[in-house]
């Protein structure tokens, strides 16, 4: 085996390893995405920016309802606000407004300035939260809940973050987090319990791959 | 309806749609260039004085922490020595989150956010004061600092960036002995183990007492890790020339950069680069890079933005009205500094940061604003320097021709600095006052400097015109005074620190202390008095046990206002 195959193993076994953590491997999805934020915090900027990397186009809103999810590609044309984001980068062609997501990529992230700013408080955007992932289970939406804020955003229990943990990851269908954010097991022990193949990763970077093996 | 009825409706109509317009646009004009730009705009103010700007030669930065929920407490840092192969932990230092006091204090309790990096340390430490920020250390090292914000995708808030701000000035200021090597220091670390998770676009005064430097340092976005072998940050510096005075108001103030000129400016690798790469800079535009432009854009001016963005205009206003800069300029036009008219004294910085743009377009008592006791805090649409939420701002000043200990200076008033008293901490002080150690915004405490001066800072607000007086009085007493003693304290220890240099920090520290508590007293009795003297909106005179009616009096025009707002809404009669 010559120095160049071991790399290529060397390197497959530390993307596996992340793969491999549930036991599970990466589900296949489909586009189109909407991006949104469970808490508020800038993490889904970076959801976005690894969307982006990836040459992944989508919908984004920071803060959806029930009834905005479900109109689907372009959002029902609803436009930004105060207080109030949208950002429509489907590509239009392939899937024309309306065209049902079949995934939702949560961010998960909790910031009380970027709650404040979205008049939200910390019950209103678990109510949210609650309703619109009632919302894609019945209409069999992938949901899909990142946390790559890691450790130090994370905070005791009963922390805003832990809430905004709770709000979502035990009700996904997949779950990414980096291994600073999964350093109590906090993740692995949801996964377990629910039965959610889980993924951890290293960096945001390693988010790239992981969205276009589910959405591509 | 009669015709004094009608001017009346008319009269308060013409007022109303004044402030309905002022109130609406306030904000709303956006200051950010690209909408992808995340621009900081009511974040602290840090200005900046050259030695031959200054009328003692000293150079001074400040800082207004201008957060209202921040962390206020200071600590001292004692210098130290390390063993060879020992290392340095860093941590994740929010500038905003805070702790129940029973929980601890946060320089104690913000070591449970281990960023889970230990990076070597260095065979000596120097010691120094620091509260949100490294302050001022043994070597007259000083830092002030601002949030610029920067462009949105260059935001790393992931974990692969270990280094925050805070984290980043008390390295710099525990490992440099001048401004330079400072920002050497900060700039290389935030490279080589990535700068931002807490923090995004961001601007440090540094100082020594030589020189003043803007050093500005921004994310490199959160797809960055250690091992792509690439910067982590992305930083650029520049000197304010030795006779000049700057600002920085949340703004980016370097623009074009010359790296050439090794004297005046500095820069990571990446500086341009970066911003090719990420498609904020176009080489073949034919414009020359400007680092403000690419990475922290802003748009409008002081008028354009119905004084919004006004701090950066009106400071040079201030300190070069010769110049008639124009407040309808765009804000990225202004000059990065200047020379002003007169040199600066540090009275004259303290009374830059209390600075509320009176008698200016953007005067927040201007008419009706500030209500019959013209109190600028009611109207906050504009941005002024001294806009009232200041967990404590300093101002420090770094003196060549003295011993370190002796020459760096930094002088601290908690809350907002117009109801509030500089107090001096010499860089040679060992320990700092008790009561600058604890408290936090929802915990009452008379252990708390804080607090006493919140306490006569709240008896200010009712009757804000006369109270101001009486403050004003108390600073005059407890803060020009002692500026004007600053010399003498000096010699003192001057005169101990020839003989056994431990003796001078003695002494120094003592001074300190002894006059904080002092003040800190001073300004409890202060708001005790205010209670009295203004209580239940009457003037109550305690010397002579007697209250007097009708004062402090109603102005005329107050009551003009009301009797017109009256007509206005009451319903038409016929």
């Amino acid at each position: 085996m010559n120095k160049r195959t071991l790399f290529v193993f060397g390197a497959l076994a530390v993307i596996g390893a992340g793969v491999l953590v549930a036991g599970q491997s990466i589900p296949k999805v489909g586009l189109p995405v909407l991006t949104t934020s469970a808490g508020q915090s800038t993490d889904v900027t970076t959801l976005n920016i690894v969307l982006d990397e990836a040459g992944i186009t989508y919908d984004y809103c920071d803060v959806p309802t029930v009834e905005m999810v479900g109109d689907g590609v372009g959002l029902g044309g609803r436009e930004s606000g105060p207080g109030f984001h949208v950002e429509v980068t489907t590509d239009l062609a392939k899937y024309p407004a309306g065209t049902p997501y079949k995934a939702v990529i949560f961010a998960i992230g909790a910031s009380l300035k970027g709650m404040g700013a979205s008049g939200l408080t910390l019950d209103s955007e678990e109510a949210r939260l609650k309703k619109v992932i009632e919302f894609c289970k019945q209409k069999k939406i992938f949901v899909m809940a990142v946390h790559i804020g890691g450790e130090s955003k994370r905070g005791p229990a009963g922390s805003d973050n832990e809430r905004m943990i709770d709000a979502v990851a035990p009700l996904a269908d997949y779950i990414v987090v980096t291994k600073d954010s999964n350093k109590d097991g906090r993740f692995t022990k949801i996964a377990e319990t629910k039965k959610i193949p889980l993924t951890e990763i290293e960096y945001a970077l390693g988010l790239v791959d992981i969205v276009k093996q589910v959405l591509q | 309806m009669n015709a004094k009825r009608l001017i009346a409706m008319a009269g308060t109509l013409v007022l109303a749609v004044l402030l309905a317009g002022h109130l609406s646009t306030a904000g709303g004009s956006g200051t950010s260039d690209a909408s992808d730009a995340v621009i900081a705009g009511e974040g602290c103010t840090s200005i900046l004085v050259g030695k031959d700007a200054s009328t003692d030669g000293s150079v001074m930065t400040t800082h207004t922490c201008d957060c209202g929920t921040c962390d206020w407490t200071w600590r001292h840092v004692p210098a130290a020595d390390h063993k060879p192969g020992s290392t340095r932990k860093i941590y994740h230092i929010s500038q905003y989150k805070t702790w129940p006091p029973s929980e601890g204090l946060k320089w104690d309790v913000y070591k449970k956010d281990f960023a889970g990096l230990e990076i070597p340390q260095v065979a000596h430490t120097y010691a120094y004061h620091h509260a949100m920020f490294g302050y001022m250390n043994e070597k007259q090292v000083a830092i002030g600092e601002s949030t610029i914000g920067c462009q949105r995708k260059m935001q790393n808030p992931t974990p692969a960036a270990k280094l925050d701000l805070t984290m980043l000035t008390l390295l710099g200021i525990e490992r440099a002995a001048t401004a330079r090597e400072a920002i050497r220091i900060m700039g290389s670390l935030a490279e080589k183990f990535g700068y931002g998770f807490h923090d995004d676009g961001e601007m440090l005064a540094v100082a020594d007492p030589n020189e003043a430097w803007i050093f500005e340092i921004c994310p490199v976005g959160p797809l960055w890790t250690p091992e792509s072998g690439k910067p982590g940050a992305v930083w650029c510096a520049q000197r304010v020339p030795d006779d000049h005075v700057s600002v920085c108001p949340n703004e980016s103030r370097i623009g074009e950069i010359d790296l050439a000129n090794k004297d005046f400016f500095m820069a990571s690798p990446n500086v341009v680069s970066l911003a090719v790469e990420m498609g904020f800079y176009d080489p073949q535009s034919g414009k020359p890079f400007s680092w403000k432009k690419a990475y922290s854009p802003v748009t409008g001016s002081a008028t354009s933005t119905n004084g919004r963005i006004q701090r950066l205009w009106r400071f040079f206003d201030i300190v070069a009205p010769s110049q008639k800069l124009k407040p309808e300029t765009p804000n990225m036009d202004l000059p990065f500094s200047v020379k002003p008219d007169a040199k600066v004294s540090v009275r004259d910085v303290m009374a830059m940061t209390r600075d509320r743009s009176y008698g200016t377009p953007f005067d927040p008592v201007m008419g009706i604003r500030g209500g019959p006791f013209k109190n600028p805090n009611y109207y906050r649409q504009t941005r002024v320097i001294d806009h009232g939420l200041a967990e404590y701002s300093t101002i420090t000043q770094s003196r060549a021709g003295l011993p370190d200990p002796i020459g760096g200076i930094v002088w601290i008033a908690f809350g907002s600095q117009d109801t509030s008293c500089y107090m001096p901490l010499y860089a040679g002080m060992t320990e700092v006052p008790k009561s600058f150690m604890v408290g936090d915004h929802w915990t009452f405490s008379r252990d708390s400097v804080r607090w006493a001066f919140d306490y006569t800072d709240f008896h200010v607000q009712v009757a804000y015109s006369e109270a101001i007086k009486d403050v004003e009085a108390a600073q005059a007493k407890y803060e020009a005074e002692l500026v004007s003693r600053i010399p003498e304290i000096d010699q003192q220890a001057l005169a101990l620190y020839k003989k056994k240099p431990a003796e001078a920090t003695k002494f120094l520290t003592g001074f300190g202390i002894n006059n904080a508590t002092t003040v800190t007293n001073a300004w409890w009795k202060l708001g005790d008095d205010l209670l009295v003297k203004y209580n239940r909106l009457y003037l109550y005179n305690a010397e002579k046990r007697g209250m007097v009616r009708g004062q402090p009096a109603t102005p005329e025009w107050w009551k003009k206002a009301v009797r017109a707002f009256d007509i206005l809404m009451e319903p038409d009669k016929k």
